[in-house]
């Protein structure tokens, strides 16, 4: 079935179809389907994907019976659990969580910018069916852990959320995604930081073979705010990690950091994308990944900056191993400059595990696995020491070691 | 004077008997446009066997079915290919201009700076002499002494009539006429260009230049030049020279093929400074080149050295195809871009070979309101074992207006190969200013002496007598924008 008779036929499902608005610019979505038709050649962003899934997808979709839960358990710190996408409001001094409204999709889809070419962030806004909003109210320093459920086989979520930190304050947001069974999820994160506001922003992704997950977010940074995203990929189904960022006030802050461990026949597509529109603005793009078997990756990160953001800082790294003759990655670190003040470098390394280092331990009595092992663990060490939260750092260091055990 | 001197002499001076008929030529001229009828025009008028008149129409019917590649960071107007001469005879006497006091003194002017001789200068600057006679002997002698040891080089255009063999067999084998819609517009109607066959185990003694090769004077728009390196070779090739060229052709699209066969090297250098347009972004050449080396045999290495100051947009990826275990790929680049000039330039290494190994070195400056983009490729094939590639691309910013944008594109399928890439964008370090103008250099002079420094790892590349040209050459193109 095409998009097109998809939509048409699931219509009464999808959020805000009675909305003129929204639905002539989902109209106008399905004409940019229609005419670009998913072309592969010309659009590097959907190298290695088996677009069949993506593109012929039987939609499904259930409203959970039980709503989710949210949990005051300690003072500042929250629990959520999303089931199928959505969330139950919830509303104190500190945070306030509601569904989302055609106000937020409206302002998404008019802010529109740097994702217009990005076929998965348009079919998140045609086939939208859940969702939800939190805003941290002002001068508040909260932490939110949120498990994301799926209930049922088959199903596909097209999820919207909206984080907003007002300004003054703090959250510290850690995102699970473990998931084992058949169904797609394509969620959309907009995170709006006020001034002086701050967001670090932990996803861990640990998905079974046959889910597919495609995350995508977008944030944007007011004057002296910071967001940090960290993104922990260990999942043995499809990942897709895409990043925006808009330092759109002077002196904010923006930190990307990935790493992906994969293996068998997986695929990985990740993306960071840093907009440089104000001055005085600093951002850290940085991805790792580990390729064993048959696996594939694609790296596209992008710096730009705007001819009014000098004194800019921008790095960018790219790291990957190889473990098999099988694996490939790709990777394309750009920068695109148009200020003169600015200190941006780039740097992008692919290879396998350096043989003087296995060398040097083996010559110590340690055997070649062991070896490779010490070395995959301390390629990431960096940012597995950063976390720190020590329950985090330990649910991440199971991961690893289930990981590392699959290493021959 | 030997036989060859008289040759050459004899076919110069017919040249320009020819010349002397301007009306006739100008009857002789294809209407502007491009079609089936065009093409065969400059095939016959290029006395050409059949088989390449169907290479030729073979091309253009690929490129009938293309579309431009759109992908470049660049943005020109759409080109009218029905509004351009595809075959230009060389101009008359009475079009050029008599003496160099009717040359633009701007012209003169940066002659003067970059030394070159007088009697250069009228050659470049296109004044009607009747035989230059110093360049005439120079190339003739060099001929004789390549001749001898077995060195093939001339024109394109002749290579196809004396060496069809050799031509059938390289012509197109590195660069598909239906690679790109570029490559396929050259390969339907190109006029010029140059030819080199290297025998084996022969060490070309000097450096091989457009410049000295006869009826190089008008190389023409769309040039074609095949470089074949045999077993054990080893040629240096310069393209281009250092002066600015004057050019009333907009649209250049060249193809370049190397070849080098087992143990072979080949090193090609170009300095490319065709007209920039003016300061307010009107006119200019659009450069759109295609050059691709392969090193087909073991051990065999390519380097390409470029020096790219001129051209309204430059669109230019030198590559190199490692193709036989153990070659060795070279690309340094620097690309000054000043006032609106656009260039998107880079490289592209296929390793396909094992323990193949690849540089590359880019620097990019961009001043005025241009704007300049590294883009290069850098791919590892399956079979590329051990395979090695260092990328390093700097770029400069010199003013607030500018651009300066890295593209690369790195992709690994094999895991013992290693890829190690850097890039650094940043403007001229206020330090090093300070202390040079503490030393009593002008703001222009310390700028122009830190964009020397910071190219000097490529300028290093180029041959001796080049690369004291192209120092000079930065300098001028830092002109006017500094300050």
């Amino acid at each position: 079935m095409n998009i097109q008779d998809n939509y048409l036929k699931n219509k009464k499902n999808i959020f805000f179809s009675d909305n003129k608005n929204i639905q002539n610019y989902r109209e106008t979505l399905i004409n940019i389907f229609e005419n670009d038709r998913f072309d592969k050649k010309n659009n590097e962003s959907l190298k290695n994907i088996n677009l069949k899934n993506f593109i012929d997808f039987k939609y499904k979709y259930l409203i959970p019976e039980e709503t989710s839960v949210i949990n005051n358990n300690q003072e500042n710190s929250y629990s959520i659990v999303s089931v199928n996408g959505q969330c139950s409001s919830f509303k104190d001094d500190k945070i306030e969580i509601t569904k989302i409204l055609d106000e937020d999709y409206n302002d998404f889809s008019k802010n529109n910018t740097i994702e217009n070419n990005d076929h998965f962030v348009n079919l998140n806004s045609l086939f939208l069916n859940s969702g939800f909003k939190i805003v941290i109210k002002k001068n508040n320093n909260i932490k939110i852990k949120i498990s994301n459920i799926i209930t049922d086989d088959d199903l596909t979520i097209f999820q919207k959320n909206n984080y907003i930190c007002e300004e003054g304050s703090s959250l510290n947001l850690i995102e699970e995604y473990e998931n084992k069974n058949n169904s797609t999820s394509n969620i959309l994160n907009v995170i709006k930081l006020e001034k002086n506001s701050q967001l670090n922003h932990f996803l861990i992704q640990d998905n079974s073979p046959n889910h597919n997950l495609i995350i995508t977010s977008h944030s944007s940074c007011k004057k002296d705010s910071t967001y940090t995203q960290k993104v922990y990929n260990f999942s043995e189904g499809y990942v897709r990690n895409f990043h925006y960022s808009e330092l759109i006030e002077a002196n904010s802050e923006v930190d990307l950091q990935g790493i992906f461990f994969l293996k068998d026949n997986n695929t990985s597509n990740n993306k960071t994308f840093v907009k440089h529109l104000a001055e005085d603005c600093k951002s850290n793009q940085v991805y790792k990944g580990i390729l064993n078997d048959r696996s594939k990756a694609t790296y596209f990160s992008n710096t730009h900056v705007d001819q009014v953001a000098q004194k800019t800082e921008g790095y960018q790294l790219s790291k990957g191993i190889l473990l098999s003759d099988n694996a490939s990655y790709f990777s394309k670190p750009e920068l695109k400059i148009y200020a003169d003040d600015v200190k941006c470098s780039h740097g992008s390394t692919i290879g396998p595990i350096d043989e003087n280092a296995i060398f040097y331990l083996r010559s110590r009595g340690m055997s070649k696995i062991a070896a490779t092992k010490i070395l995959i663990s301390s390629f990431i060490n960096e940012e597995l020491t950063s976390i720190d939260n020590e329950h985090m750092s330990e649910i991440i260091q199971k991961k690893l070691v289930r990981y590392l055990s699959k290493v021959k | 004077m030997n036989s060859d001197t008289l040759n050459t002499l004899d076919t110069y001076s017919k040249n320009k008997y020819k010349y002397g008929f301007v009306t006739e030529i100008d009857d002789e001229k294809p209407k502007k446009g491009l079609n089936e009828d065009t093409i065969k025009f400059i095939s016959l008028k290029k006395k050409e066997p059949v088989w390449m008149l169907e290479w030729r129409l073979n091309a253009y019917s690929k490129w009938k079915k293309m579309k431009e590649p759109k992908w470049a960071n660049l943005s020109f107007p759409e080109i009218n290919y029905q509004d351009i001469y595809y075959y230009s005879a060389p101009k008359g006497f009475d079009k050029k201009p008599k003496d160099l006091s009717e040359v633009d003194p701007k012209l003169i002017e940066t002659y003067n700076k970059l030394g070159i001789p007088l009697e250069e200068q009228k050659v470049l600057a296109g004044v009607a002499v009747d035989v230059v006679f110093d360049s005439v002997s120079v190339a003739t002698t060099y001929k004789g002494e390549l001749e001898k040891l077995g060195i093939i080089f001339c024109s394109i255009g002749e290579a196809i009539q004396k060496h069809p063999d050799i031509i059938k067999k390289y012509l197109g084998s590195v660069i598909p006429p239906g690679d790109h819609s570029f490559s396929a517009l050259n390969s339907a109607v190109f006029t010029d260009g140059s030819f080199v066959y290297i025998p084996e185990g022969v060490k070309c003694p000097m450096e091989l230049s457009t410049y000295f090769r006869i009826n190089a004077e008008n190389t023409g728009q769309f040039e074609r030049t095949l470089i074949i390196a045999d077993k054990g070779s080893y040629v240096s090739y310069l393209e281009g020279c250092t002066a600015p060229k004057r050019d009333d052709n907009q649209l250049h699209a060249a193809n370049v093929e190397l070849i080098a066969l087992e143990d072979a090297e080949i090193k090609y250098s170009t300095v490319q400074n065709w007209y920039p347009g003016d300061e307010d972004g009107k006119g200019g050449i659009y450069n759109f080149v295609t050059k691709r080396g392969l090193c087909a045999g073991k051990n065999s290495k390519i380097s390409w050295t470029q020096v790219e100051t001129g051209s309204a947009i430059t669109w230019k990826y030198p590559s190199c195809i490692l193709k036989g275990d153990n070659s060795i790929g070279e690309f340094y680049s620097v690309a000054i871009t000043n006032n609106f000039q656009q260039a998107d330039t880079g490289t592209k290494m296929t390793h396909i070979g094992k323990n193949t190994k690849s540089k590359i070195i880019s620097k990019g400056i961009s001043l005025g309101k241009s704007q300049n983009t590294y883009r290069g490729e850098v791919s590892f094939l399956r079979k590329a074992e051990k395979a090695r590639n260092y990328t390093q691309c700097d770029s400069l910013l010199v003013g607030n207006q500018c651009g300066a944008h890295t593209v690369p594109y790195i992709d690994s399928k094999n895991n013992t190969a290693v890829i190690e890439h850097e890039a650094s964008t940043s403007k001229i370090n206020e330090d090093q200013l300070y202390y040079c103008r503490q030393r009593g250099l002008s703001h222009e002079e310390a700028v122009s002496l830190i964009v020397n420094g910071f190219c000097k790892q490529v300028l290093q590349e180029l041959p001796m007598e080049f690369a004291v040209e192209a120092q000079k050459l930065v300098s001028i193109s830092l002109e006017g924008s500094v300050g």
